[in-house]
């Protein structure tokens, strides 16, 4: 049975040395260079999430740009370890997290389908089984003779998007992912994608689209600065964003201050 | 805390059992290597022949060797040297070349090391063809005894995958390690036996020997090149060299995989 459970999971992130300088800069947009004695060294990403996710539950995660939810969604996948707490994921776990990274520049379109569905845990008879229909999903055509190289953004996100969703996934993490694409791509994709969390037995899925999050998800989780702040009905938290949007967004002191 | 070291175990046993995925991911690398090459793989191989050619014929007379033991033995140097600093500084970036995978894929990390040590693997595993020309041209003899390179062979191959799992994970953290090494094996490389016979150098300066019997290369080399050139087993104390070679990089690798565990990930 697909099941995710956090116990009080913390996460930090290490600014490294090398990135003072562009902090700096962020920071002395904020409030004035003065104010700041010690240079920030963690930023608290996640902060005591508890939460349990049983088979059969659609859940949403929303909040703000970087509140948390791209690395809860990490953490969920095993890809992440927590600093503190304790994570416990049973079933297979199928992560769609971007669509533009994880290729092999110098290989064709047909090798990165298999290196992809390889990864996401295909077996290699699967894969022949499912490689033509992925291809034409992909409608990628000769494209997928050539090496990847010579893609533009778009075509990596049908390639990519083409070979994740054909996956037969226990447990389904989704990170915004109908970013790119064209109108007519984006018509079929969404259409896959709801196919695809038919499938899943469990979905967490992390979005801005407030609109479209009652159609999938039952529960919806709200996170803010790395805190989850509301976890229950969809209607009920999504609400409760929209009326309690603070006026500024979190800034990088609040992160490091651990508010 | 053993929690923790539980999880990276079962990682690293998950990881070998992945054999269908990196295997297949080190034989990509290879083709997408010299993808738009004429000659593909090939140059691996050419490049190590005009390499032995050239220092072939001019140590060969610097030296006064005679050619028909220094070129054989030039050769299975040279393709040893290069597979295990391959072995580093390639699979110091095992890792870092693998960041968009590391990053939004749930395997266990370990496949890319592994990955790594297939497509460096391949890489020597054609230069061999060029040694095989070399024996045959020069008669080398063959015998029971030539087989004693295969055991050699098993502990050069260890010690490439350890290469790999330190080199991985201490460039990851810190990416100057792969430069530096570049240097340090520069140095090292004209301090091995392999562009000149360690006699050469023990029957000129006997007291320079603790350049030889100190070098750690040079004992992985002899395992296999010794006896591939002559049949007979290597001295005894290069297999001794070997052992506590393997020992030691068994440890660093362990060492290494305990610190970072799967926090690499953070490192990227």
């Amino acid at each position: 049975m697909a099941r995710i459970h956090l116990e009080n999971v913390d996460l930090e992130f290490h600014v490294g040395a090398e990135r003072q300088d562009t902090l700096n800069s962020v920071l002395a947009h904020g409030f004035g260079l003065r104010r700041r004695r010690r240079e920030p060294r963690t930023v608290k990403a996640l902060q005591s999430i508890s939460v349990s996710i049983r088979a059969g539950e659609r859940v949403g995660l929303i909040g703000h740009n970087g509140a948390g939810k791209s690395t809860l969604l990490k953490v969920m996948a095993g890809i992440y370890p927590p600093h503190r707490g304790h994570v416990a994921v049973e079933g297979h776990v199928c992560p769609l997290f971007e669509f533009v990274t994880g290729f092999e520049m110098e290989a064709t379109g047909w090798e990165n389908i298999r290196t992809r569905a390889l990864l996401l845990g295909m077996m290699p008879k699967e894969i022949e089984r499912k490689i033509e229909s992925i291809a034409k999903f992909s409608n990628l055509g000769d494209f997928l003779d050539i090496p990847v190289r010579h893609y533009s953004s778009g075509m990596y996100v049908r390639l990519a998007f083409a070979t994740s969703t054909a996956v037969d996934p226990q447990i389904l993490l989704l990170d915004e992912v109908m970013a790119a694409g064209d109108v007519e791509f984006i018509e079929c994709a969404r259409e896959r994608m709801n196919d695809l969390m038919e499938r899943a037995s469990l979905v967490v899925f992390a979005t801005h689209s407030l609109d479209v999050l009652p159609r999938f998800c039952e529960r919806t989780i709200l996170l803010r600065q790395g805190r989850i702040v509301a976890d229950g009905p969809t209607a009920e938290v999504v609400r409760l964003y929209t009326e309690g949007r603070p006026v500024r967004e979190p800034t990088l002191a609040d992160a490091t201050r651990g508010v | 805390m053993s929690e923790q070291l539980r999880r990276t175990a079962g990682d690293v046993v998950h990881s070998v059992r992945l054999w269908h995925i990196w295997t297949r991911l080190g034989l990509l690398d290879l083709r997408m290597r010299f993808r738009r090459s004429a000659v593909g793989p090939g140059w691996v191989f050419l490049n190590l022949s005009v390499l032995v050619v050239a220092i072939g014929f001019i140590y060969a007379n610097l030296l006064g060797q005679d050619a028909h033991y220094f070129i054989p033995y030039l050769t299975a140097g040279m393709i040893l040297w290069s597979y295990l600093t391959n072995s580093i500084v390639e699979g110091g970036n095992a890792f870092v070349n693998c960041e968009g995978y590391i990053k939004q894929i749930s395997l266990p990390i370990y496949i890319y090391i592994l990955r790594s040590f297939v497509s460096v693997g391949l890489t020597a595993g054609i230069t061999v063809f060029a040694f095989v020309i070399v024996g045959l041209f020069y008669r080398l003899p063959v015998s029971g005894g030539t087989l004693l390179a295969l055991p050699g062979l098993l502990v050069v191959m260890t010690a490439s995958l350890l290469l790999i799992t330190i080199f991985a994970h201490l460039n990851t953290r810190f990416r100057d390690i792969a430069h530096m090494a570049t240097v340090l094996l520069q140095v090292l490389f004209y301090a091995t036996p392999v562009i000149f016979p360690a006699e050469a150098l023990l029957r000129r300066r006997p007291d320079l020997s603790f350049v030889i019997t100190l070098n750690p290369m040079f004992h992985l080399i002899e395992v296999v090149r010794h006896p591939l050139l002559t049949g007979a087993p290597p001295p005894i104390q290069s297999y001794i060299a070997a052992g506590l070679i393997l020992l030691v990089l068994g440890v660093c690798a362990a060492g290494v995989i305990a610190v970072f565990q799967r926090r690499i990930v953070f490192a990227l």
